[in-house]
């Protein structure tokens, strides 16, 4: 017979769906497990997605978005530099248009709230008058001014002008006029000629709004964090005058926009380094500034989509298992369709559409629940992203068809892998072959001599891929690829063992004394598993041992933070720009102000700590300037490599030294001892590594120089932070609140609080980590009631006959939870066991090649049991409830 | 975006830039005495004693100042352009204590407004820009000499050619439209400079403000070139240069004005406007001046020539219907007979539409023919006034 889509119709129809149809239960589990897979992954997927696209050129809100830009490769650009550009492109048409770029928060409400929990504003600064010039393009641009009030026309909506508005000028006179969204003055309750206060640098500043930013619907919608100035008025607000964070340009319209583009990103390229050792910027597009937020969170999305696939890889167990269930479960009418002719081939393909229906049906629900977990989960990962990158506001996911037909397509390949070898089966049944149900389930798969010999073949394979390096990303990004694969390799090793366990244990506990009945019935089965009860087992382990390997990682990172933070926070009181929210933050002590927070007379001691963001060619670090003895003595950083001399702490000599974070030495590969080049806004310096200290404050690594070269260099004393050591006999909470009072715009926090909120923003940055292994306990549990729930189906008749033969339902149900209870222990032993190797993988190789953080090991044992006892008990229960539930069955239902 | 959204988004953006324009451009308050308004800018002064180069820059005692070049080019092969190229400055009301002190590269005591357009006559192509800034880094102008920018604008002496004096410079020009069309040229004086009105002050109204210091070169030799959809043509051609110093333009009952500046194929060139009212008489401070071979001026008054509109032309953008053509009458100084100049437009949609500056005008390179229909030279012509009134805008 040739192939004819009637006949697979017909088959889908009589054979496939029937089935399905009349096992509601089971066909509707089945579909949960993928769809919770499924979903899981596309709610990362789309969670990470927005969490990054929230980076954006905040530019394009008020322009079309620019064609090129230039940025200082540390600190900020001159504003010296703008005439300089003029008269190199003063043949060009070509637009400039210069951006500041800084920080805000309102002030606090209470002095008891947490860090973290106020949002940040970002603040641009533009320059109106010349943003008009898009005018002819962009109508909105018009709508910027005479929002005020009193129109003639009587039209109160935002940007009809009223002739009577005396405010033009007043808007670019004052400083604090600004232009505030949509969204927020509908979230706030603002209204044009309203004041706002605002932690600006280290200043309550109550700025008024002006306006609200003119919305084109052809353009992105101007986000509700997004305040915009008249750009000398920031810069007079955040004592940037004269300086600007980017210079954007923009073609102007005409033919051979790219070649034009060209010609002028050589000139910059050109001006930037003329006569100079150094560039003085460097000149990228608004593609590649995306590409960089990209890049900066590429291994952080990478690791977080892995653990996503956590309860897919375990729904690819049960799927399988399912799949393989039903093969057996049919034989007899495969075996009469065969008779009456039906190709093996036909058979196939009517298994693969039966595998490819399951994936799209779970997959299409799975990107509904995905899209609700997305909501959630996106909260989470911008959570994250905001603590170790850039600042990011998303808090709601929005929809990408890409992510959804990826999820799909993840979904529907997922099922077809897991129901290619059922297929298989399916098709190699021979029609003369008729089987008696009683002949039972035959011993299936690898003897156990090659079932342990494939074992240790896997576990071998996977210690040498440990050897490997990571996959080095560009712009210094780190991904364990090796590492990844090496745990999935190891997954299916103990999966396989797994199996082979469960069989001896069944028969070490059938030859321990007499036992009940039901006890004797779960074990035969057990002594004899089928290849569902192996995959039942490989499913379990695979979640138990992901599951717990993530706690150990979690559980490790939790002991090395504490001890961390225990070391590093020595001083008494730690003091910031209240608006200092997140590792985006702007915000900046002036120095009168940190000057004056100093001569406290209770100051024993003070640290000033100076940061700025500095471009070396694998990408962006952070450079600090800080009094290397205060932090020696201070922040007791422990060494990775320690120091050869004191030289490095002694100021008048350590002009030409530098510490750096393992995280930096292992982004950049240097050792102790090796040169970099700092370019710095004060011309290019190089400087040798004297040491190597361990951080986990950022995954981009740091670099810790004199404040003394640090100041002279970029030349501003403008303080990130302040570390304040008491003299004997000043309370600190006295002198916290003191220091509050006087300046209202500085957040102080005291040691002990300082630790507290350290490490609840570390746990909270976890806080996706622990939804996913949630998830992956779920998917566990709910694979072992599946499992339980196909193995009684099958065996229906036998049921049937116990039930004659004067077994008490009870007792059938007791025979279940035995026998669900045997192969949970056998899951969850090899599981934990395996999860130790996992955790030490994840630790040791992707932790330390991702993140450069090398961290000290803990086996959080308690978790791990209540992990255990947790299945356990799922066991007991669902083993209970189906095995209640399949002493009913009747012996002639179909299923 | 439907007709009715389109309809009231042009009505806000005129509302919005004409309001804007206003509070650029808007005429200061009545003037304390002949020198200086009341707000502190200053008015011209008749006798004043102009220097150069210094006066050919910028000043910043008076409130609004432009330079404003309109020529004629031609390729070699015979192909016509006209062209517009103005550089405005419009000095910020002055406050007597300012609030904070002013950026070098933001300012906020200048804007600087400039409007470029190139006509293409074979096609009627006819494209425009505008462009806005404050006083900084990207516009500016020198008080020392001739040296005004507007982004990549911009309009300069040249500090190194022979024959380049003081007072009748070698200028350089820098314009263009977006990136659709620039040009750069060099503009050479083949006249003296001009300055129109007596006594060194061209009066448009009764009021001290509404007057201007009017310094002009009638005609300067341009050569240079001219790219157009990416091809490069060289062009040479004559320009007509104004320089006008003020601190109002318009008196009460003024709604508008017509100007011409007319390049006669014998050498000499006439200037002439006529200052329109409210009720559409022409007003008495209108002014036609012949300038001679040598560059000597004689101005006659509005009741010595006769400014007459014919036909129309509505623009379909700004929906202003303005003349189609203007036929000049007056008294030829050198045969002493009337003489008929008729300003044909090369192409009738000349119109800058005021999409940033908010005031739609007409300004055009025209063909003048005699009575008899010959072409006797070429003309810009200036209308303004006829899409919206200009009373309390200039």
């Amino acid at each position: 017979m040739t192939h004819s889509p009637p006949l697979d119709s017909l088959l889908w129809r009589r054979f496939t769906w029937r089935h399905w149809k009349n096992a509601p239960v089971s066909s509707g589990l089945l579909l949960g497990i993928v769809a919770l897979g499924v979903g899981v992954f596309f709610a990362v997927r789309l969670a990470n997605r927005s969490a990054v696209a929230e980076f954006q050129n905040f530019t394009d809100v008020l322009t079309t978005e620019s064609d090129g830009l230039i940025v200082a490769p540390a600190g900020m650009l001159p504003e010296s530099v703008l005439g300089e550009l003029r008269r190199g492109l003063e043949d060009d048409a070509v637009r400039m248009i210069s951006v500041l770029e800084s920080t805000a928060t309102r002030p606090r409400m209470s002095e008891s709230e947490t860090i973290g929990s106020r949002s940040t504003y970002t603040l641009l600064g533009v320059d109106l008058i010349a943003l008009q010039n898009l005018a002819g393009e962009r109508p909105q641009d018009r709508r910027w001014f005479g929002q005020s009030g009193a129109s003639p026309s009587g039209d109160a909506s935002p940007g009809i002008a009223s002739a009577a508005d005396p405010d033009l000028w007043t808007l670019f006179r004052d400083p604090r006029s600004a232009f505030i969204s949509e969204a927020q003055a509908r979230r706030e309750g603002l209204k044009v000629g309203d004041e706002l206060p605002l932690v600006i640098q280290e200043r309550v500043v109550s700025v008024r709004v002006a306006g609200i930013i003119p919305a084109d619907p052809s353009r992105p919608r101007a986000p509700a964090h997004l305040m915009v100035f008249d750009l000398p008025a920031l810069q007079r607000l955040t004592d940037a005058t004269g300086r600007l964070s980017r210079v954007e340009f923009l073609m102007e319209e005409g033919p051979g926009r790219a070649e034009r583009w060209a010609a002028v990103r050589a000139t910059l390229e050109r001006l930037s380094s003329e006569g100079r050792e150094t560039p003085r910027w460097r000149v990228s597009s608004p593609a590649e500034r995306r590409s960089s937020a990209d890049k900066m969170t590429r291994a952080f999305r990478l690791n977080l989509t892995i653990l996503s696939l956590l309860a897919l890889l375990v729904g690819l167990y049960l799927i399988f298992q399912a799949l393989d269930g039903a093969v057996v479960r049919r034989r007899d009418e495969i075996a009469i369709l065969r008779s009456l002719g039906m190709p093996p081939s036909a058979l196939r393909r009517a298994w693969l559409l039966e595998s490819a229906m399951l994936g799209l049906l779970g997959g299409l629900l799975g990107l509904g629940l995905g899209w609700i977990g997305a909501q959630g989960a996106v909260r989470l990962v911008s959570r994250t992203v905001n603590a170790l990158y850039f600042s990011s506001a998303a808090d709601a996911a929005s929809l990408s068809l890409f992510e959804a037909l990826l999820a799909l397509g993840a979904s529907v390949l997922t099922c077809l892998l897991a129901g290619w070898i059922p297929a298989k089966a399916a098709a190699s049944i021979p029609p003369a072959q008729v089987l008696a149900r009683s002949q039972g389930i035959r011993p299936e798969g690898l003897s156990m001599p090659r079932r342990l010999a494939v074992v240790l073949g896997l576990g071998a394979v996977g210690g040498l891929g440990c050897l490997l390096p990571p996959l080095r990303l560009e712009g210094g990004g780190r991904f364990s690829l090796a590492a990844y694969a090496v745990a999935l390799v190891w997954v299916l090793g103990a999966g396989l063992l797994g199996g082979a366990v469960l069989e001896r244990l069944a028969r070490a506990l059938a030859g321990l004394g007499r036992h009940g009945v039901a006890w004797r019935l779960a074990l035969s089965h057990l002594r004899t598993p089928s290849s569902r009860h192996r995959l039942a087992v490989a499913g379990l382990v695979c979640a138990v041992a992901m599951t717990a390997g993530m706690a150990i990682l979690v559980g490790s990172f939790d002991l090395t933070m504490r001890g961390w933070i225990q070391r590093t926070f020595q001083a008494d009181l730690y003091v910031s720009s209240d608006g200092a929210q997140s590792a985006s933050t702007e915000n900046r002590i002036s120095p009168t102000t940190w000057q004056a927070v100093a001569a406290h007379p209770a100051v024993a001691r003070a640290q000033i700590v100076q940061a700025a963001r500095l471009q070396l060619p694998i990408g962006e670090t952070l450079l600090v300037g800080a009094d290397l003895a205060f932090f020696r003595e201070f922040a007791r950083p422990a060494w990775i490599a320690a120091p050869t001399d004191d030289t490095v702490f002694d100021a008048t000599r350590n002009v030409s030294l530098a510490l750096v974070s393992e995280a930096f030495s292992e982004r950049f590969r240097v050792r102790r001892g090796d040169q970099i080049e700092l370019p710095t806004p004060g011309g290019l310096h190089s400087v040798t590594i004297a040491g190597i200290f361990s951080d986990y404050g950022n995954e981009r690594g740091s670099l810790l120089v004199d404040r003394g070269h640090f100041s002279r260099w970029f030349g501003d004393e403008l303080a990130s932070s302040l570390i304040l050591v008491l003299r004997p006999g000043f309370d600190v909470e006295t002198v916290r609140s003191e220091l509050r009072a006087a300046h209202p715009g500085l957040a102080v926090f005291t040691q002990s609080y300082l630790r507290t909120e350290a490490l609840r923003i570390f746990r909270q940055t976890f806080s996706i980590t622990y939804a996913l292994e949630l998830i992956g306990v779920v998917v566990a549990v709910a694979g072992l009631g599946f499992t339980l729930m196909s193995l009684l189906w099958e065996r229906r008749d036998e049921l049937a006959t116990l039930r004659t033969l004067g077994m008490r339902r009870g007792e059938l149900a007791a025979a279940a939870v035995c026998e669900g209870v045997v192969t949970a222990v056998a899951g969850v032993g090899v599981g934990l066991v395996a999860s130790l190797a996992l955790g030490w993988l994840l630790i040791h190789r992707v932790n330390r090649q991702t993140f450069g953080w090398t961290l000290e090991t803990h086996w959080p044992w308690a978790q791990m049991g209540l992990l255990a006892v947790l299945i356990l008990g799922a066991a007991i229960l669902t083993g209970w409830g189906v095995g209640f539930r399949g002493a009913r069955i009747p012996a002639e239902r179909e299923e | 975006m439907d007709r009715e959204s389109r309809r009231r988004w042009r009505l806000s953006w005129a509302c919005v830039w004409g309001w804007v324009l206003a509070q650029l451009l808007s005429p200061l308050p009545a003037v304390a005495g002949p020198d200086e308004g009341s707000n502190g800018f200053a008015n011209p002064t008749p006798g004043r004693v102009f220097s150069f180069p210094r006066d050919h820059g910028s000043h910043p005692e008076f409130a609004l100042e432009w330079w404003y070049l309109t020529g004629h080019l031609l390729e070699t092969n015979g192909a016509r352009y006209g062209f517009q190229a103005t550089f405005f400055r419009r000095a910020a009301p002055r406050t007597s204590t300012p609030e904070s002190p002013t950026s070098d590269a933001f300012g906020d005591q200048q804007l600087y407004l400039a409007h470029m357009a190139l006509l293409e006559a074979s096609t009627g192509r006819f494209l425009h820009q505008e462009r806005l800034n404050r006083e900084g880094w990207d516009a500016g102008s020198s008080t020392n000499a001739l040296d005004v920018r507007n982004g990549n604008w911009w309009l300069r002496q040249r500090s190194d050619s022979p024959g380049n004096s003081a007072e009748t410079p070698i200028l350089e020009l820098n314009g263009g439209v977006r990136a659709e069309a620039s040009f750069q040229l060099n503009l050479t004086p083949r006249k003296p400079l001009v300055i129109f009105g007596t006594n060194g002050v061209s009066r448009k109204a009764a009021e001290p403000s509404a007057a201007s210091h009017y310094l002009t070169f009638t005609r300067l030799a341009a050569t240079g070139r001219l790219t157009l959809e990416g091809r490069e043509r060289p062009v040479q051609g004559e320009v007509w240069m104004d320089h006008e110093i003020s601190s109002s333009q318009l008196g009460s009952g003024q709604v508008g004005w017509d100007w011409a500046g007319i390049q006669l194929a014998d050498g000499r060139e006439i200037m002439a406007y006529r200052m329109r009212r409210s009720d559409g008489s022409t007003d008495p401070f209108s002014t036609l001046t012949w300038v001679d071979r040598q560059g000597g001026g004689r101005a006659v008054s509005a009741t010595a020539f006769e400014w007459k509109p014919e036909g129309e032309w509505k623009s379909p953008v700004s929906g202003a219907v303005y003349p189609a053509r203007v036929r000049l009458t007056t008294r030829d100084p050198e045969s002493g007979v009337d003489a008929v100049l008729v300003l044909e437009p090369i192409h009738p949609a000349q119109e800058l539409n005021g999409a940033l500056g908010g005031i739609a005008y007409w300004e055009g390179a025209c063909r003048v023919r005699d009575a008899s229909g010959r072409e006797i030279g070429s003309a810009f012509l200036e209308m303004t006034g006829y899409a919206a009134s200009m009373a309390g805008r200039l």
